[in-house]
């Protein structure tokens, strides 16, 4: 008994961490304890940020979209001029474990100018990613969370009584037509709430 | 006999020992009611604890099976409602215990020397009960949660350099989806409440190594935590718990229609007690430079929260107990305020019924519409889940077969800029406004009310004039055809001529017939044609013989000579398709009002609609809901009511 007592007491004179082996225990335990969250967060991390393009099956059509980026959206005779007119933009698409073809995995705002030129927008609002939605009556898009607003041709609009607190215009999107009057869009989702545009 | 039992447990374990640690700490000055806050929201969180578990027990993340699982939870599960109930009325009190406590740690002086570690304990706990709030919304993967909590992920990725990396992380990839869920639903079963237990378990071990804050007085004698705050925090419970039960089964949680990712829902908006925030996201527009939304959403919370830290220091300056006290009032009072204007601006039409002019009410009233919407989108999707269960593929493999659903989508994205749907009964559910039309418009722009087209009462509106007649913008009043030759035959030649009265009611009876033998060609499913038998027949003989004058412009059976479309199959199936998908081969050139703006959804140029769709707005139209695949039921308008219902009873010995 005596014995014990001595040696604990030895070991209080000499603190928490003044041996080898109470430096070994520490870091032991410090391992045991940080090692299995280490491999989980790592997985938790990583996965999310990887490029999962591959993930899609061989025998896909793939993103569906050209080397360029770019969509198949419509028609030429199917946008309405003047008036916005909302796309769906369709391809094949993997979320998580499940494959699921010609799914809509976004969407975009046409229109022709009285001249006959095609732009594009996104319907995702810049402030913080609701769906705009173009009004007839106000000939603009609004977005039914934070007010914001926006004109035709994208800019923002000022509605009197509320502020618009959109950073940016309306995402414009890049578009071609082919020979055959077929319109194209680049389709990229943009980060929001940023001033500048930068892809996702 | 059990005090021998007693002392051979507490022999062995202690258990005398750790009660009395447990229940024996002093209160100077007493007991008190108002200390029971803590108490209360340990118990809320044990409640969110218990019934989480249970929840658990029947919920599945993953995109198909998340809301199907809490249907399953809120409609057919025994007791499951209730616990569903429990558990969102639950955290929405832990929401409205939170600030009670702190308000009274803060008057109290609870946070100063030497409690600092335990005010900074407690807003960790804040944090991640309001992280428990935030997460839990996404779960029921109905259309609300998924749109607002969007939001709350699109600002994941506001800081500067690491944001996009941060918002990937959450969501589990580029967009929503399977993993997002499962994500959501890890850190809020698993991962915050497993931190909330450890955080509180510091918490009151701090508590319990400062003890109470309150001093003795002679007054109030002091006592022991055991027997009468025990019964005060006990009593307390109980009734925070009556309540929470009472609103449960009053207000069941709601569920909205399952989350549609291309189907943008116009009302999303965080659960009320993040309204305040949501509000404040309004005012950060970036016009004075520095206020933009990265500052709205992380940096001015973040200070906010970052002073709270720093409340302990600066209690020790003179006047910073003062400005403490202030400060936290003026953050609960902004936050009330805001949540205040957030109702107010959404319920802005409501509040001012007449001022239907200004933006603020065209918002409020979308919103509300919106709110609507979903509403009967989920009465839909409840009959079609009664009806024919949920499949395997998810919900809304269900919703994309219903005429009704998908109808009223397609309907509002592809019709209703020109046509109205004015649904009334017990149809008003689907209801579609029409397009808002200026009075200065110089352009006719509208087209014809498509609710009820083809029936008896549409046509009879069509042939008649007046205030809902042909001439309305419930028909032509608002098209090219306005100033054409069928509105000029039925107003200037087959009303005009129609002098007395008498003749008036002849003229009606004979419309009523004739409309009624023009919907025999629709064959609408809703309408009963058999008892309708001999209305029909005068019709087809007043078509023939020409009494209306329909058959010289028009053809009709044998009749071939008319230069506009046929009668044939009007408002038929068939018909609707070739009208929607390509008109001019209903319409043609060779008339003096041709189609002028109803463009082809189907055609060789155009493919607005593809061909499910187009049938989907067809069944919706002639409100039929057969399920898309579901061939429709036939429905033969010549049968009499006799032979109807021998094939009712054919069928039936089926």
């Amino acid at each position: 008994m005596s014995e014990t007592n001595d040696s604990s007491a030895e070991e209080s004179r000499r603190g928490f961490l003044g041996s080898f082996a109470a430096w070994a225990a520490a870091l032991v335990g410090a391992v045991l304890g940080v090692g299995p969250v280490c491999v989980g967060v790592y997985a938790f991390i990583m996965d999310p940020l990887r490029d999962k393009s591959k993930d899609l099956p061989k025998k896909s059509r793939g993103s569906g979209a050209d080397s360029e980026g770019f969509f198949r959206v419509a028609s030429v005779d199917e946008i309405a001029s003047v008036v916005p007119r909302r796309f769906t933009i369709v391809a094949d698409k993997q979320d998580a474990w499940n494959f699921i073809e010609n799914q809509a995995v976004g969407s975009v705002y046409l229109q022709k100018s009285e001249t006959g030129d095609i732009s594009c927008f996104h319907t995702t609002c810049p402030h913080a990613g609701c769906s705009v939605a173009y009004e007839q009556d106000s000939a603009a898009y609004h977005c039914p969370c934070h007010n914001s607003s926006f004109k035709l041709d994208g800019s923002k609009l000022e509605v009197d009584g509320s502020t618009n607190p959109s950073p940016r215009p309306l995402d414009k999107l890049d578009v071609k037509v082919d020979d055959n009057n077929n319109v194209f869009v680049r389709y990229v989702d943009y980060y929001t709430g940023k001033h500048d545009q930068i892809e996702k | 006999m059990f005090g021998k039992l007693y002392n051979w447990v507490d022999s062995r374990t202690g258990v005398q020992e750790s009660l009395e640690e447990a229940l024996y700490e002093n209160i100077p000055g007493g007991s008190k009611w108002r200390y029971v806050s803590g108490s209360m929201l340990v118990f809320a969180f044990m409640t969110q604890a218990i019934t989480g578990i249970f929840l658990w027990m029947n919920y599945s993340a993953g995109s198909q099976n998340a809301w199907a699982s809490v249907y399953y939870i809120t409609y057919n599960m025994e007791g499951g409602a209730l616990l569903r109930g429990i558990h969102h009325v639950m955290a929405q009190a832990m929401v409205c215990l939170l600030p009670i406590h702190i308000l009274q740690v803060v008057i109290e002086k609870a946070y100063v020397k030497p409690r600092e570690f335990n005010w900074w304990l407690g807003l960790v706990l804040m944090q991640i009960t309001l992280a428990l709030g935030l997460t839990g919304y996404l779960l029921p993967w109905d259309q609300k949660g998924y749109w607002a909590t969007k939001v709350a992920t699109e600002l994941a990725a506001l800081p500067p350099f690491v944001g996009g990396y941060i918002q990937k992380i959450v969501v589990g990839g580029n967009e929503y989806g399977h993993f997002t869920l499962t994500r959501f639903f890890a850190l809020h079963a698993g991962v915050l409440p497993g931190l909330l237990v450890g955080f509180l378990v510091l918490h009151l071990a701090m508590f319990r190594k400062h003890g109470i804050t309150a001093h003795s007085s002679d007054k109030r004698p002091d006592q022991m935590f055991w027997p009468m705050q025990v019964l005060k925090d006990g009593v307390a419970c109980a009734l925070l718990f009556g309540l929470v039960v009472w609103v449960a089964l009053i207000h069941p949680a709601e569920l909205g229609p399952p989350a549609e990712p291309t189907e943008p829902y116009g009302a999303a908006r965080p659960e009320w007690y993040f309204l305040f925030l949501f509000q404040m996201l309004k005012y950060f527009d970036g016009s004075m430079g520095w206020n933009n939304e990265f500052m709205g959403a992380i940096v001015f919370p973040g200070l906010l929260f970052g002073f709270m830290f720093l409340m302990p220091f600066i209690a020790r300056i003179k006047v910073g107990h003062a400005l403490n006290v202030l400060m936290i009032a003026l953050v609960v009072g902004g936050a009330g305020y805001l949540t205040w204007e957030a109702y107010q601006e959404d319920n802005y039409n409501i509040n001012n019924p007449e001022d239907t002019e200004s933006a603020a009410f065209k918002k409020a009233a979308k919103f509300h519409a919106e709110v609507k919407r979903a509403d009967t989108e989920f009465e839909l999707i409840q009959e079609l889940v009664e009806d024919y269960g949920i499949p395997l593929e998810g919900p809304l493999a269900l919703q994309q077969k219903d005429p009704y659903t998908m109808g009223l989508r397609l309907f509002r994205r592809q019709c209703a800029s020109c046509h109205a749907y004015n649904a009334t009964g017990e149809n008003e559910r689907l209801a579609i406004a029409g397009p808002v039309i200026a009075a200065d418009v110089e352009e006719p722009m509208g087209a014809p009310d498509l609710y009820g087209f083809g029936s008896p009462s549409w046509i009879q509106g069509l042939l008649s004039v007046g205030e809902n007649g042909i001439g309305s913008a419930r028909y032509f009043g608002n098209t090219s055809h306005s100033e054409g030759e069928m509105i000029a035959h039925i107003r200037d030649t087959m009303w005009a001529e129609a002098e007395s009265e008498e003749d008036k009611q002849n003229l009606a009876g004979m419309v009523e017939e004739v409309s009624w033998a023009l919907s025999a060609e629709a064959k609408l499913p809703y309408l009963d044609y058999a008892a309708n038998q001999d209305k029909i027949q005068s019709g087809i003989d007043h078509l023939n013989d020409d009494t209306l004058g329909c058959v010289g412009c028009h053809n009709y059976k044998e009749n071939e000579f008319g230069y506009v479309f046929t009668l044939d199959n009007y408002a038929s199936s068939e018909w609707l398709t070739t009208m929607i998908s390509d008109p001019n081969q209903i319409y043609s050139e060779d008339w003096g009002t041709y189609n002028d703006r109803m463009p082809a959804f189907h055609s060789e140029a155009t493919k607005l609609l593809t061909a499910n769709e187009i049938e989907l707005l067809v069944r919706f139209l002639r409100q039929d809901r057969t399920l898309l695949g579901t061939s429709s039921a036939k429905v033969n308008p010549l049968a009499t009511a006799e032979s109807s219902e021998e094939v009712t009873e054919e069928e039936s010995a089926e």
